[in-house]
């Protein structure tokens, strides 16, 4: 029992890693971003199969996944989205939702079906505790990288212009732009900050569990239940989610991990639908 | 005050093609169908015909759910799935016929419609898209591992009848839904929910019963999808939780009412037509057919916002079949 | 007098069809406060949003410091010295008192005075200060005011317009911040406010405009108007 919550809070910072990325493009772009699990999914890719082609340990393809991933997302949003958002949030999500489709199957054109893991020498260690109990080295890592993750942006968001940009943004964009922030701007760089968040969801994914070309969906559906829980745009929300949904996991097991999510994020609808931390 | 009278002036300029006109134009195209099929055997075209009037079903009611109540769906595979293993479950494990089967699948799509709407009529937006997609991958989740239907490993449909039937049953069912939906719309129950759907808040204000409304067309789609599903997997004859509740019917069902032109009364017949033919081409090139399908969705929502139809009504300034939405002008 | 800062010269803006401001033309004198009188729904707002680029005008021109700025976003216009105090203040509720005042000086060109400016404004309402690390959504309807005031002063602005900042508030704290409205003034900043107390304005104002359905219909010293003219002019009589 102590076992498994501790397990549970491990495997948090994973899903609060994956719920920031759908947290910020919900809070502050005010956009559903149904493709959120597929660019997860793409980070999971990058990491695995960066670190077999240049033998070297997952974690550090990180210096080159994030940036490449910010890229993509601040393109993806001047390109595409910026101008879809002219129509309404409807066609925005449908958007979203056909993009989400062509990544999947793009994947599994290139990546094929088969599932992939990213498997380091540290795998299966673990640090005993008092009393027969123990914290999986691999989990505990995943879960530092999360946290230190969370941190730097919440040190952007907070500390430096841009930041406050962006959460000016979020709060009232007519206002925010009578202090000189462009919106387009400050969108792009949303969703830069999302994808790079999901480059670290996606090695995250990659080296606890194996992943397929589909796997996006079940992913996505978990950082939405994240920002449910947490409260749009919410980063400290966000880590009480990603706490909610590692409990869920961990207790579910690996076969009832999944259903056990999705009953939790169902009955966090049914109760408060708006989220435990928004107003 | 000026934006009212620019409204109803432009209402005149409309051409309505509607009443009689649009019964003769209907029933034609009913009967040429009727003909294509029943002269086809249990060839081809009829099996083209099945899938169209299957998924013109199933679109028509995803139209009036997105396009004439404001409640997008992701989740319409919930009652597709669960008819589909009614069929599967009556005619396999208890040996009845399909037409208990269908019927079964049809209630319990309806049942679960009116439970589902105690959870999603509480939610709005996006929250109501993921919601519903939620549940159906709950449900997908559950039937992978529960025994009874025989987990991952699917169903299979037993006493199949004969092609032709199922083609009639379609063609009917399709005629059905979308005769219900034009006198749905038609009806003050229509016109309270296009006001619903661009201010919900102003409607309430004017009486409009918004939790009847939307629990109405939320039933009736719930039992079209179902009996729609039903009759696809009757016809499939095997059934799995993988495509049963899989996210590509809404896949399909989106990008038919896109193309078509959402909240357009046809729009989703077109679609329906341009999707299947595209469908049959793109069953040649594996793996790329949801890649081409996205980006033309994609691309008809930057350049055709209204859809074909949508468009050819703007660009015309006429109308198949009246109820039109005039917000968004 | 000398060349206006500001020229507005028949410009109309309009809602999808409904036309809120159909032509409005005025002058605003460097360094001078300017008032913009109307009832509502007289398009005073809506002038003021054209002007700072929130919203865009379907026909006329905007002229500040000599240069054609019709239809320039706000973005571009506040690092030029043009800045607005929105209706209803519009904090960012979700940041500090400070955070919002930082939010002033983001334009490239008020980055380098941040430490003067801020000093400047808490000077200005001190208790600001006492609240800096307040989130702005906490605060009374008066001190976001004051926020969004100091914020704007923050841009650097050589000309403010001041949207109906005495909306809603007691009469104590209008008075306070009309004080330091004169203040800032003073110190050499061209001021536009939009009122709807026609007393008010035209006691703090130098020259008025009153605005009727989408019209300005009558401009002159505040000295020379009569309270007939004003009436006449404010009710369409």
């Amino acid at each position: 029992m102590i076992q498994t919550i501790i397990n549970g809070i491990m495997l948090g910072g994973i899903f609060a890693i994956l719920g920031v990325g759908m947290t910020i493009i919900f809070g502050i772009v005010k956009l559903t971003n149904l493709a959120h699990g597929e660019f997860v999914i793409i980070g999971a890719y990058a990491s695995t199969l960066l670190a077999n082609a240049l033998g070297v340990d997952p974690i550090l393809t990180l210096i080159i996944t994030i940036p490449l991933m910010f890229v993509i997302g601040v393109v993806l949003q001047s390109v595409l989205i910026n101008r879809v958002m002219l129509q309404g949030s409807e066609p925005a999500l449908l958007v979203t939702f056909g993009l989400s489709i062509i990544l999947q199957d793009a994947m599994l054109l290139l990546f094929s079906a088969d599932a992939k893991k990213a498997n380091v020498p540290y795998n299966s260690s673990t640090i005993p505790l008092p009393g027969g109990l123990y914290i999986p080295v691999l989990d505990l890592i995943l879960l530092v990288i999360s946290l230190v993750t969370i941190l730097v942006l919440t040190l952007f968001l907070r500390r430096t212009y841009m930041g406050r940009a962006i959460r000016a943004t979020s709060d009232d964009i007519v206002a925010a732009s009578l202090m000189g922030v462009s919106i387009k701007k400050s969108y792009a760089i949303a969703m830069g900050i999302a994808m790079a968040t999901a480059a670290v969801a996606g090695l995250c994914v990659g080296m606890r569990w194996t992943f397929y070309s589909s796997s996006g969906s079940s992913y996505l559906l978990r950082a939405f239940g994240v920002v449910v829980i947490g409260g749009m745009g919410s980063i400290p929300g966000a880590l009480v989610g990603g706490l909610v949904f590692g409990l869920a996991q961990a207790f579910g097991g690996a076969n009832y991990g999944l259903l056990a999510s999705y009953i939790v994020l169902i009955i966090m609808l049914i109760v408060r639908p708006q989220g435990l931390f928004s107003k | 005050m000026k934006k009212a009278e620019n409204l109803s002036t432009r209402q005149h300029r409309i051409r309505v093609l509607g009443g009689l006109p649009m019964l003769i134009i209907g029933i034609v195209i009913v009967a040429v169908l009727a003909v294509l099929g029943l002269t086809d055997g249990s060839g081809n075209t009829q099996r083209i015909l099945i899938k169209m009037c299957l998924y013109c079903t199933m679109a028509c009611m995803w139209n009036l759910l997105s396009g004439f109540t404001g409640m997008t769906s992701l989740g319409q595979q919930s009652f597709i799935g669960v008819a589909g293993y009614s069929m599967a479950i009556m005619t396999a494990t208890y040996g009845m016929s399909y037409v208990v089967g269908w019927i079964v699948g049809g209630a319990i799509g309806a049942v679960l419609a009116l439970i589902l709407s105690l959870i999603l009529f509480r939610m709005r937006g996006m929250y109501f898209a993921i919601a519903t997609w939620v549940i159906a991958e709950a449900l997908k989740t559950w039937f992978n591992s529960w025994e009874f239907v025989n987990m991952g490993g699917g169903m299979f449909v037993r006493g199949r009848p004969d092609q032709t039937i199922i083609f009639v049953l379609s063609l009917v069912l399709c005629v059905v839904a979308i005769v219900l939906i034009y006198f749905l719309l038609n009806s003050k129950l229509g016109l309270g929910l296009t006001a619903m759907r661009d201010d919900a808040d102003a409607a309430s204000s004017v009486g409009v019963n918004i939790f009847r409304s939307k629990l109405i067309c939320f039933v009736i789609a719930g039992l079209f999808c179902a009996l729609a599903g039903g009759m696809y997997y009757l016809n499939n004859v095997s059934v799995y939780p993988t495509n049963a509740f899989g996210i590509s019917w809404t896949v399909s069902l989106v990008f038919i009412v896109i193309i078509g032109g959402v909240g357009t009364m046809a729009g989703p017949i077109v679609g329906t037509v341009v999707y299947i033919a595209l469908d049959e081409v793109l069953a040649n090139f594996p793996g790329w057919s949801n890649i081409i399908l996205g980006l033309i969705a994609i691309l008809i929502i930057l350049f055709l916002p209204d859809g074909i139809l949508g468009t050819l009504q703007k660009k015309l300034h006429f109308e198949i079949l009246s109820q039109r939405r005039f917000s968004k002008e | 007098m000398s060349e206006p800062i500001l020229k507005v010269e028949g410009v109309q803006a309009k809602y999808g069809d409904f036309i809120a401001v159909e032509s409005a033309t005025l002058d605003v004198p460097q360094g001078m406060i300017v008032s913009v009188i109307g009832a509502n729904g007289a398009g005073k707002s809506t002038l003021m949003d054209t002007i700072a680029g929130v919203h865009k005008p379907t026909a006329g021109k905007v002229y500040f410091k000599g240069e054609d700025i019709t239809g320039m976003p706000a973005e571009k216009l506040v690092t030029r010295g043009l800045s607005l105090v929105p209706q209803g203040s519009r904090c960012f509720i979700r940041m500090t008192v400070e955070d919002n005042l930082i939010m002033g000086s983001y334009p490239k060109s008020a980055r380098g005075k941040l430490k003067e400016s801020l000093e400047r404004v808490y000077e200005l309402f001190p208790v600001l200060k006492q609240k800096r690390n307040d989130l702005s959504g906490s605060l009374s309807g008066g001190q976001r005011q004051m926020v969004a005031i100091g914020r704007a002063l923050m841009t650097n602005p050589d000309c403010v317009l001041f949207d109906e900042i005495s909306l809603g508030l007691a009469p104590t704290i209008i008075k306070d911040i009309y004080a330091r409205i004169k203040e800032i003034s003073a110190g050499g900043m061209t001021v536009v406010l939009v009122e709807q107390d026609t007393q008010r304005a035209i006691r703090t104002a130098q020259l008025c405009h009153i605005m009727l359905k989408g019209k300005v219909v009558l401009s002159g010293s505040s000295k020379e108007l009569t309270d007939e003219e004003i009436k006449k002019a404010y009710f369409g009589l």
